[in-house]
């Protein structure tokens, strides 16, 4: 019995319930069950299955009486659908920044950004395109396009794009990097017993 | 037989709230007297779980009111008690499971009867 109530101790501490409150359940709990020994009942017959699975029990106690979050991913196995859509959103931040710092950097490549007939973007790559600059907006050049890309590319300066580049690249590095602890914290913290 | 276990396992579930409610409407318990008070009433909660996380809920839904006081020669323990709130949604929920348990047996008195004929 002991070993059990150590197991919700050490559990309860793993959720950060809170000191007062972790003593407050083990000794109810402790004493529940010292009760029922001195009676010649077991621990099965006050805890039910919940016995076999101290971990789970203990979370599932402290998540009723509010003093951790509820748990969704242990309950149903999913993944919150904002979290993967923030991350997918970070990631291709990152990978558009680092794509935009190699082609700036590259000198072969002038034209980053092509915009296809509205309402529909295209992001790409690639050399010039075959017409000269049809319109310049400061430091922007607007080129035809050939399909795939659509009717015209803008286009940055090398030194522009490679800033932006890097802008993006950290956003959307760190970005990720903060959803894959907040990914990690959830999973720790609901991690099946 | 097992699956006989588990409709009991579920239909327990459903009202295992309202059944403490019920053991501690009138006279405050701890936990493991309420074990006790539910298998003296018949029900044996073994293999549904413990009592504890739902009294958690309880306690925390404002149904029912925790104190502290010494047991028979014991450490004191943390007695429950139905609060105003508790007492309330227990009359509710009996209303809402006396109408349920009507029709189901309205449904089924109707097959015993067919099965019978």
């Amino acid at each position: 019995m002991n070993r059990f109530i150590e197991e919700c101790r050490r559990e309860w501490k793993r959720l950060h319930v809170p000191d007062a409150i972790a003593n407050e359940m083990a000794a109810d709990l402790a004493a529940d069950l010292a009760e029922a020994e001195a009676e010649g009942a077991s621990a099965e017959d006050v805890l039910g299955e919940a016995v076999f699975d101290a971990r789970s029990f203990a979370a599932t106690w402290a998540e009723e009486r509010g003093v951790i979050a509820p748990a969704p991913a242990r309950r149903d196995g999913r993944t919150s659908l904002p979290l993967v859509v923030v991350g997918a959103v970070l990631l291709a931040t990152a990978i558009i920044g680092a794509a935009l710092v190699v082609a700036g950097r590259s000198g072969s490549v002038e034209a980053h950004l092509a915009i296809a007939p509205v309402p529909r973007p295209h992001v790409a790559f690639f050399r010039r395109p075959g017409f000269g600059p049809v319109a310049r907006v400061g430091r922007l050049k607007l080129w035809h396009a050939a399909p795939p890309f659509g009717q015209f590319v803008v286009g940055a300066p090398r030194d522009d794009t490679v800033a932006i580049g890097f802008a993006l690249l950290i956003v959307g590095l760190t970005g990720s990097a903060v959803m894959a602890i907040m990914w990690l914290t959830r999973r720790a913290r609901y991690a099946p017993a | 037989m097992a699956s006989t276990e588990r409709r009991s396992s579920q239909l327990l579930r459903g009202v295992l709230d309202l059944c403490l409610l019920a053991v501690i409407a009138d006279d405050p318990a701890y936990g493991y007297e309420m074990t006790k008070r539910l298998r003296a009433r018949g029900l044996s909660i073994v293999g549904e779980g413990s009592i504890y996380p739902l009294l958690g809920r309880l306690e925390r839904d404002g149904l029912v009111e925790t104190h502290r006081a010494a047991s028979n020669g014991g450490p004191p323990r943390k007695y429950c008690r139905a609060s105003n709130a508790g007492r309330r949604a227990l009359a509710e929920g009996i209303a809402e499971w006396t109408s349920a348990r009507d029709g189901i047996d309205v449904v089924l008195g109707l097959v015993e009867a067919e099965v019978q004929t």
